[in-house]
């Protein structure tokens, strides 16, 4: 090839030559295109050839053109002039292009590499598995770069992540080592690339390329690239985690509304036929009917509260507040109750022109009926319940005072726990011991207090606070 | 004699069970359809007079079916659902119910509700018609004409449009509304009537979000304003 490139130099010299010793014209002109002609070899092809074209032009040139012609010897010192010119213009010519060739070459590597992240890009599995991910690159990274061997060590499992036998070049303990280092390192002579990885100031570990090595600026957005994606792969883990752990909290939520479902299917065929067989039983049957039915209701009730307690342990009530008018929740509770109060004196005292509670109100009803249920409970039977309202600092605290025997201090606190019943009432069977408990669920949903105030032997009385509505004024 | 023909659409065979045998020792003539899709094709067969359907069926929910069967009839609906919220009842009675149970129910709960569903005041109380510009409403052969257009109400929507129309100009409390239309038992369902009234305001109404017909007494009731106030 290079000696296919000399002949071919000195041809075209003789070509010039040829040329102008058929059409007769001056020196000058003969000198310039041999000139042109160096000029040419020097810029294509390079120093070397353009020496031995300058050499054989000036040999020609002097023999068939300067005078004495014929002769290669030169009297007149301008062709010292004319030889010395060709050879500068050989060598400056031939070093501009050189470093013009070299420039290029240098751009087509570069632009390899980059094509070459580009590839290693887009073949990235991006996983929602950390592990996974880097185990991937570790040969994707080989395969793309052409190395020998890829090792990478993840702090965050610590594991050595390895392409092959080959990668054995570089130790565990050099990745360990290489870790806590700011900077890559490129030894050519060993043939390896060593880089940490990390994001920002976090190492997250380090990676070593072993064989052809690409630039070290390369191997810089190698490192920078794995620990992007780690980080990405982590991101994913993370959040498929809280997907997983909020389909967990649906699936409760569902599940709860299914067992509602399914307690309340069987009950409501019960209750149909026994109150079906009441209504047309005679009076020996009527006594046992009629605990049937009770009975039913208190399996109903139970059920309702074990679901409603569950639903708030899970963070599952859904509030819809909106203003509501206090004296309607308290009558409507009363109206729920009208069984359970018809042999108790209930007086209620709402202040007129009291504001609407913000609330949920099917919830805040619930709690108004949970307070006076537990009065009915735990009082004499036929004792006076008061049902009062007022707008206490901003807030509509609602109240049931009882004159029931009252609570003991120390009891005070216990009685909104779950299945907490007052030492009095421990082997009374009635109610579930939750009623309190889901009112201060409900309330505590509301971001609202609730407590309760008692004189041993005078009674008790139960409150919670609603936030006033801003809009209006009614009751 | 039959006191009427009732469908009762239910997934759990007990409940269908109980339910015929009560109904039937009451006068009922009950069908029982196991689905909603059940339901709504033994309905144009049938004819019942009142369907009783649950809320919460696999396949065609209770909803579903009560919106499909409202598209094709005024037969009374009754909803029968586990479930007790506010938010629960609104949306049967928005889809197109005329009542709402929950279970577990008391049968004289249910006959009283059977009863008021199927009940219908004898259109000689009240007034004979209602004219003004953009409404019509003939009370005899339960015609009502809205901007120009003919309106089909559900019974329980006709009923509450005669009260409200013979009160003219008087608010109407809540209560009162609630017996007249649904019967003595009822008095404590102010939702019932925020649903029926928007409904009935979406149909005469030319702007339902600001009435001139039916007007909102708040904390009270509703007032009728024929266009002579208006």
């Amino acid at each position: 090839m290079k000696a296919l490139r000399f002949g071919l130099s000195v041809l075209l010299v003789a070509a010039v030559l040829a040329l102008y010793r058929a059409v007769h014209v001056n020196n000058t002109t003969v000198a310039l295109s041999l000139l042109l002609a160096i000029l040419g070899i020097s810029a294509w092809w390079g120093l070397a050839e353009a020496t031995v074209a300058s050499v054989a032009a000036v040999l020609g040139f002097n023999y068939w053109f300067l005078p004495p012609v014929g002769t290669l010897t030169i009297q007149d010192p301008q062709n010292w002039v004319a030889l010395l010119v060709f050879l500068a213009t050989a060598v400056t010519a031939s070093q501009l292009s050189e470093r013009g060739r070299r420039r290029a070459a240098e751009a087509e590597a570069r632009r390899t590499e980059i094509e070459r992240l580009y590839a290693l890009v887009q073949s990235m599995m991006f996983s929602g598995n950390a592990r996974k991910t880097i185990r991937e690159f570790v040969h994707t990274v080989v395969r793309v770069f052409g190395c020998r061997a890829a090792a990478l060590y993840y702090r965050s499992t610590e594991e050595f992540f390895r392409s092959g036998p080959e990668s054995n070049v570089v130790t565990d303990h050099e990745l360990l080592a290489e870790a806590e280092i700011e900077d890559v390192s490129v030894d050519s002579g060993r043939e390896v690339a060593l880089g940490p990885v990390r994001l920002g100031l976090r190492p997250l570990g380090s990676m070593a390329l072993i064989g052809r090595l690409p630039s070290e600026q390369m191997v810089r957005a190698i490192v920078n690239l794995i620990a992007l994606t780690i980080e990405r792969a982590r991101a994913l883990e993370e959040a498929s985690h809280a997907e997983a752990a909020r389909q967990g909290e649906v699936l409760k939520s569902a599940l709860l509304d299914s067992l509602a479902h399914d307690i309340k299917t069987p009950l409501t065929s019960i209750k149909a036929a026994v109150t079906s067989l009441l209504s047309s039983s005679d009076h020996s049957e009527r006594e046992l009917l009629t605990i049937i039915n009770e009975e039913t209701d208190r399996l109903n009730r139970l059920a309702a509260e074990v679901i409603e307690m569950a639903r708030i342990e899970a963070g599952k009530l859904h509030l819809e507040k909106r203003p509501v008018a206090v004296a309607e929740l308290i009558s409507g509770a009363l109206a729920d109750l009208a069984p359970a109060i018809q042999n108790r004196p209930v007086k209620v005292r709402v202040p007129d022109g009291l504001p609407a509670a913000e609330a949920d109100h099917d919830f805040a009803m619930q709690v108004v009926k949970h307070f006076v249920e537990n009065a009915v409970k735990y009082t004499p039977e036929g004792s006076p319940i008061d049902v009062s309202a007022e707008l206490k600092s901003g807030k509509i605290v609602i109240g049931v005072t009882d004159r029931g025997p009252g609570i003991e201090e120390n009891e005070r606190v216990r009685i909104f726990d779950k299945f907490y019943r007052g030492r009095r009432h421990r082997f009374d069977t009635k109610g579930t011991g939750m009623g309190l408990a889901i009112a201060k669920g409900i309330v505590e949903a509301h971001g609202e207090r609730i407590w309760v105030e008692s004189e041993p032997g005078q009674g008790s009385a139960f409150y919670f606070s609603l936030a006033a509505s801003p809009g209006g004024r009614h009751t | 004699m039959s006191a009427g023909k009732i469908l009762v659409v239910d997934d759990d065979p007990q409940i269908r069970r109980v339910m015929k045998a009560t109904l039937v020792g009451h006068n009922y003539e009950v069908i029982e359809a196991r689905t909603g899709e059940d339901a709504l094709e033994k309905t144009p067969q049938e004819m019942p007079n009142l369907v009783l359907l649950d809320m919460n069926m696999p396949g065609m929910g209770g909803l579903e079916t009560c919106r499909a069967l409202r598209a094709g009839s005024d037969i009374p609906v009754i909803i029968l659902s586990v479930r007790n919220s506010e938010k629960d009842k609104v949306a049967a009675l928005d889809a197109g119910a005329d009542d709402y149970v929950t279970k577990p129910f008391s049968i004289e709960e249910l006959l009283a509700r059977i009863r008021a569903a199927l009940r219908r005041t004898s259109p000689e109380s009240g007034p004979p018609a209602f004219h003004s510009d953009d409404l019509e409403i003939d009370f005899q052969s339960r015609r009502v004409h809205a901007r120009s257009k003919d309106v089909r109400l559900t019974p329980k929507e006709f009923e509450l449009l005669r009260y409200l129309v013979a009160h003219a100009g008087k608010p109407v409390t809540h209560r009162e509304l609630l017996q007249a239309v649904w019967g003595p038992d009822y008095g404590d369902e102010p939702e019932y009537l925020r649903v029926f009234v928007n409904q009935l305001r979406k149909k005469i109404e030319a702007n339902p979000a600001k009435p001139k017909y039916i007007l909102t007494e708040p904390w009270l009731g509703y007032r009728f304003v024929g266009s002579t106030e208006g």
